[in-house]
């Protein structure tokens, strides 16, 4: 097996390997204890021979659950004298405004672990009061007095002026070499004090424990003969090598949600759409993303364990919108008789009630199974079996009966309000993003994202809907299939008509360095690497900026700003609805996206002809559409076994070993040349 | 009619998420802080009656109340077949709306199959609107016609035609046209887009089904409300309070009574013996009142759940005309907001006999606030830097109350980082952090307020408008009072100043001003507090060891064995 990409989510451990040219799947148990242990079974499951592995993609959501479990190291946090409690007091927001009961995210540091440096830069990066090396090697001490394993340093304007935290980086090195140490600015130079201490203390916090597991990752892979190359997966859509998330373990928080939008981002270039929804639909959310020109979009403001509670991350983050609908989202009703889905999850354990783990909530993959739009016996491949009779007295008890309900009729509006609600955020990345659905099609994974994906479509108006090969292994997919990439910010604030040359060219330079570093710490070869840069323009007055991307420092003086200004003009009347072309623009930030493309095999079979199994006869079933009183007679077929160009005319399920599809009277489905499904849907006009 | 629980279920969600939707474009496209940074704004669906159809979550609590009355006042005016597609309403006027005139309202009408069937609607906070004094917080004024431009139900757009002679005189009369304008165009985007999203709704669903779903969703919002009242028991319960003054004669308190009836299902509040308007811009409107009764309303039956309509049929308002929350027009109103905090602190006050396992002890109870201002050295530009500050809320029934964090009239309001403020405008921060031993004692302790300094590099002027200093954040339950509001002045002669309310205070480069919030009140004796409570509150430095002594009679386990 020439390369793997396997994604460790909080149910499945998915694999997508190369072996030979061919693409092979697997999906095992993720073993929470040593997440080590799912991933060696699942390479078990395909035979592969460790040795033979050239490139080892991986994402895993060890990060995350770090975070949102609160098992990270003991943290310290050096900030600059006069804000030791920035960080503990926030924005001083209260986001759910009317709650009197109402608590702040409690912060990864508490306030007794929190050291103050006599140091300060102004916002332009002057120095107004020097570091104190002896104060610095006295809070060493202290640290390590205090016992604690990891440090967070983040200085008020350290994204203008690097030398203080660098400074402190290298006496921490010296007192207290054992200790885990994230300096802000190797992290991001944005301003935001609070965002950018946050998201520091993040990396701090989770640090060690991924090192630990990056460790026990690599010494599992080289006692197998593993020669190979191992790489992240990050939240930005990109990968890293070992040695850089072990430096910046934070930016790997989403890796599995986002390679799923990655792989959908490939599928969209190979199919020619220009402008797709990305979405993913699994056990406990479901996801979307606007993906243009093959990528999917990225923003900046992003919370651990959301907007009210959680912990702000300021960075790049592949723009996914989520709603807490999943196959395992629990439906209940309350005392008024409405009835709600989620976000409540029942998990893998006990799961839905048609696992008969002991399940008495009925789920949305309850509602699919009494609606018979999943198969029983083909569950997973039919190694886990589904009972129906399970799922049906849970709905009659929970819902139908409460309700006045025939379970059927329950199942449904079950099944309607997931929908609706995942068609929110849909919609919410489409017409949001000035993207309108009835111009766009819909990529649909994720275990269950094929089954929901037409009648959303349908909800929403978008009149084709694609199911891609592989829907169920999709993220492990994309981990094949990303490039390496890191991102670069450098604060710089000024009005656009009046950049001084040489200071934007000073920076610039800086950015193009940073990237040459890194490309030389990884030992690629600039040639390969793709050097993009962005300015985050504003009309001023306003806040949030808008990236536009620009070739170098030429574009932001003269002549060439017009053209910027005329770029920006038309993106933010795209995503707002309104311009203002006389007024005068600000530039925030410069960024580079530095990406290395992979050159191999793993994209092949996207263009290679589909070549299918052994097709097997096809069934038929009484399948729920619209009208729970008046199932419809629906055909079941086999899908590896479906040639290039055979077309499926709805009512039909479409069963594959890991998904199943859902084709709605009217609508058609065309297997296309490379395997993919293409649904033309009759419902969204 | 009788709707499917699921269609209702469906058309719940879209309609709040419209209102979402709304605020989403307005935040992200508005030209000043006040709108992308404090939230200082609303969003929502208006019906033909004036009616709250759904508003979204995360703007001021204390819009809650009116866009309706902003709406319906150009109904009486237009007509409702005086609409057309591509029509703008822009509206602030005093005597309807009841606010300072910097909060303009936008809305436009939905139409589904050529019949108008509701207005999408927003309020936003511009920087400036004219006037005496820059942005607004001038203690100066005594009549509206000092406090800006009103400007009533005019069609700032008439069938997507743009207004050139009030879009003209809107120009000419800003001190920032130029970030006033940029919102009214976010806003009138925003409302396009709530126009668009409700005609999906309506469209798929039809009107007749839509209405329904509407009146439903009303009436299950007034049976929860109408639940919790019952569990309360019936009664007549008042409290009052002190505002520390109108901002002109300092030594006299106004007074803040409130009644709270309870009957049954259905509250009365009552601002019957509130102290009468005064000569000054500290007064509201009526809608001032009504938003003050509303938010502890709110806050009391159903905190959670999404705005509308149906949440306030079970509270009733008596709120004669002529008082500091119902002040008759002409009179001044820039500072309208500035008493609400308080007010709605005495309505839970009212109440804590009655549920004592519910309300909390008085928080800050000011909406905290600096504004700095001047002509940047060197270009000449104008600039105004806009400050919220958060302090202490009062401790709970389950536990201590939360530090730094803003009034009960502002819920997602962000303050400006350091960062951000340092960059745009010549003041260094000096110090920003959590004041020690502000919280009120109590065996749950009050929330902590905070300290910051500002270093002025270059001549500045600036507003400081504090509040509750004469009665500072009180307890609840036998709890101590939070330390009050205090603004220092420290000049570079060595002189040193304390400020609670003053206009227009110049400073030279040099100076500098801290500011020092409150910390809420206690819940509880000191005397019931946890030791290993008050250890941990020593560890982290939030009460001293001075502060443990006098105010909990408290020394730590390891001195004590000393």
């Amino acid at each position: 097996m020439e390369r793997v990409g396997i994604d460790i989510g909080g149910t499945f451990t998915d694999l997508v390997g190369l072996r030979d040219g061919v693409i092979v799947i697997d999906k095992c148990s993720t073993t929470p204890d040593d997440p080590t242990r799912g991933v060696a079974d699942t390479l078990a499951n395909v035979d592969a021979d460790i040795a033979s592995i050239r490139d080892f993609l991986h994402g895993t959501t060890i990060a995350i659950n770090t975070v949102l479990e609160r098992k990270g190291a003991s943290t310290a946090l050096i900030t600059t004298r006069g804000f030791r409690d920035v960080y503990a007091m926030g924005r001083n927001n209260r986001p759910e405004a009317f709650n009197l009961e109402f608590r702040r995210p409690r912060p990864l540091v508490p306030r007794s672990l929190t050291w103050e440096a006599s140091a300060r830069m102004t916002a332009t990066g002057e120095e107004i009061e020097p570091l104190d090396d002896a104060e610095i090697e006295a809070i060493g001490a202290a640290l390590l007095t205090a016992g604690v394993s990891s440090v967070a340093v983040c200085l008020i304007h350290a994204y203008a002026d690097t030398s203080h935290e660098r400074r402190i980086g290298d006496i921490l090195a010296r007192v207290c070499p054992d200790i885990f140490v994230s300096l802000s600015h190797d992290i991001l130079r944005e301003y935001r004090e609070y965002e950018r201490t946050s998201t520091t203390a993040l990396n701090a916090y989770v640090g060690p424990r991924v090192r630990t597991y990056l460790d026990r990752l690599q010494g599992f892979l080289g006692e197998h003969a593993f020669g190979g190359n191992i790489q992240i997966m990050r939240s930005n859509g990109g990968t890293m090598s070992l040695g850089q998330a072990r430096v910046q373990p934070v930016t790997m928080m989403e890796s599995g949600p986002v390679a799923g939008m990655i792989a959908a981002g490939r599928v969209a270039d190979a199919l020619g759409l220009g402008q797709c929804i990305g979405f993913d639909m699994g056990g406990t959310t479901a996801k979307a993303s606007l993906i243009t020109d093959g990528a999917p979009e990225i923003s900046e403001d992003y919370y651990i364990g959301g907007y009210a509670s959680g912990q702000p991350m300021q960075l790049p983050v592949v723009d996914i919108v989520e709603v807490g609908a999943g196959g395992g989202s629990i439906a209940w009703t309350d005392a008024r008789g409405g009835l709600h889905v989620g976000p409540e999850s029942a998990g893998a354990d006990p799961g839905p009630a048609c696992y008969g783990k002991g399940g008495a909530d009925p789920v949305v993959t309850d509602a699919d199974l009494v609606l018979r739009r999943l198969n029983a016996g083909r569950f997973l491949s039919g190694r886990m079996g589904l009972d129906p009779a399970l799922s049906e007295a849970a709905i009659k008890m929970k819902i139908a009966d409460p309700l006045g309900l025939t379970v059927a009729d329950a199942a449904l509006g079950i099944a309607r309000i997931a929908d609706a609600s995942m068609s929110l955020a849909v919609r919410t990345v489409s017409v949001e993003r000035g993207c309108d659905p009835r111009d766009t099609a819909m990529i649909a994974f994720g275990g269950a994202g094929p089954l929901h994906a037409v009648s959303i479509a349908r909800e929403i108006y978008i009149p084709r809907v694609i199911i891609p090969r592989y829907p169920g292994n999709f993220s492990a997919l994309g981990m094949l299939l990303a490039p390496w990439r890191q991102d670069f910010v450098q604060t710089f604030v000024g009005d656009l008509a009046r950049i001084d040359a040489a200071a934007a060219e000073a920076a610039f330079d800086a950015l193009r360095a940073a990237g040459r570093d890194r490309i030389a710490e990884e030992g690629l070869s600039e040639d390969a690497a793709d050097f993009q840069f962005a300015a985050d323009l504003r009309y001023r007055g306003q806040e949030h900026t808008i990236p536009v991307p620009l070739a170098g420092p030429d574009d932001l003086g003269g002549g060439g700003s017009d053209a910027l200004r005329a770029t920006f003009d038309r993106l933010h009347d795209r995503r707002y609805g309104h311009a203002a072309p006389d007024e005068s623009i600000q530039i925030v930030n410069l960024r580079l996206i530095l990406r290395a493309a992979v050159s191999d095999t793993s994209s092949d079979w996207m263009t290679a002809t589909y070549v299918p199994e052994d097709a097997r006869p096809d069934e038929t079933r009484d399948v729920i559409f619209e009208d729970s009183t008046a199932p419809v007679a629906s055909r079941i077929v086999w899908r590896p076994g479906l040639a290039p160009g055979t077309v499926i005319d709805g009512p039909a399920v479409i069963e594959e070993p890991n998904s199943t599809v859902l084709i709605y009277p009217g609508d058609v489905a065309t297997v296309t040349e490379h395997g993919h499904l293409d649904i033309a849907v009759a419902g969204a006009k | 009619m009788n709707v499917h629980p699921v269609t209702l279920e469906v058309v719940r969600n879209a309609l709040v998420a419209y209102s979402e939707d709304m605020a989403t474009a307005l935040c992200k496209s508005a030209y000043n802080m006040m709108i992308y940074e404090v939230r200082d704004y609303c969003c929502g669906l208006i019906d033909t009656e004036g009616r709250m159809i759904s508003q979204n979550k995360g703007g001021l609590p204390i819009f809650l109340a009116d866009l309706g009355a902003a709406v319906l006042d150009g109904i009486e005016r237009y007509g409702l077949d005086g609409f057309e597609p591509g029509d703008a309403v822009i509206m602030n006027h005093a005597q309807v709306c009841g606010q300072h005139l910097n909060n303009i309202v936008i809305y436009t009408p939905c139409f589904h199959e050529g019949e108008i069937v509701a207005f999408a609607a927003n309020r936003a906070h511009w920087v400036d609107v004219g006037g005496t004094r820059v942005g607004f917080g001038s203690y100066a004024t005594t009549e509206i016609f000092q406090e800006g431009l009103q400007l009533r139900s005019i069609k700032i757009y008439e069938a997507g035609e743009r207004n050139e002679a009030v879009w003209q005189i809107l120009q000419d009369n800003l001190r920032f046209p130029e970030s006033s304008l940029g919102d009214l165009r976010a806003q009138i985007a925003s409302c396009s887009l709530g126009e668009r999203r409700l005609s999906e709704i309506y469209g798929r669903y039809g009107a007749d089904t839509v209405r329904a779903c509407i009146a439903e969703i009303w009436d299950q919002a007034e049976a929860e409300a109408r639940e919790v009242i019952e569990e309360i028991p019936d009664g007549v319960y008042s409290a009052s309070s002190l505002l520390d003054n109108d901002g002109r004669t300092l030594d006299k308190p106004l007074d803040v009574r409130v009644t709270v009836t309870v009957a049954g299902d259905e509250m009365t509040i009552d601002y019957s013996d509130m102290n009468l308007q005064v000569p000054t811009p500290l007064n509201s409107g009526f809608s001032g009142g009504l938003a003050a009764a509303r938010v502890a309303f709110k806050c009391l039956t159903m905190p959670d759940a999404p705005v509308n309509e149906g949440c306030f049929r079970s509270l009733h308002l008596i709120s004669p005309e002529g008082t500091i929350v119902n002040a008759k027009s002409p009179a001044a109103i820039g500072l309208w907001s500035i008493m609400l905090p308080t007010v709605i602190d005495t309505i839970l006050k009212a109440l804590a006999p009655a549920i004592p396992d519910k309300i909390p002890a008085a928080h800050k109870g000011d909406m905290g606030g600096v504004s700095f201002y001047g002509y940047r050295e060197g270009d000449g530009r104008r600039f105004l830097l806009m400050n919220i500050f958060g302090g202490g809320w009062g401790g709970r029934p389950d536990g201590d109350g939360e530090s730094a964090a803003v009034s009960i009239c502002q819920g997602d309001v962000r303050n400006v980082p350091i960062e951000v403020q340092e960059t745009n405008f010549p003041f260094i921060v000096e110090e920003f952090g959590l004041r020690a031993d502000s919280g009120g004692a109590g065996r749950h302790r009050g929330g902590l307020g905070t300290v910051i300094t500002y270093r002025c590099l270059q001549k500045t002027s600036a507003n400081i408008n504090l509040e509750r200093i004469v009665d500072p954040p009180w307890g609840v339950m036998g709890g101590a009072t939070g330390r009050s509001n205090v603004a220092i002045v420290r000049r570079t002669d060595g002189t040193e100043q304390s400020v609670t309310k003053e206009t227009n205070i110049q400073l030279d480069a040099g100076d500098r001003v801290t500011f020092l919030t409150a910390g809420g009140g206690g819940y509880g004796e000191a005397g019931d507090r946890d030791g290993a409570e008050i250890d941990a509150d020593l560890r982290e430095g939030f009460v001293s060891a001075k502060g443990a002594a006098d105010e909990y009679g408290y020394t730590p386990a390891s001195e004590a064995a000393e």
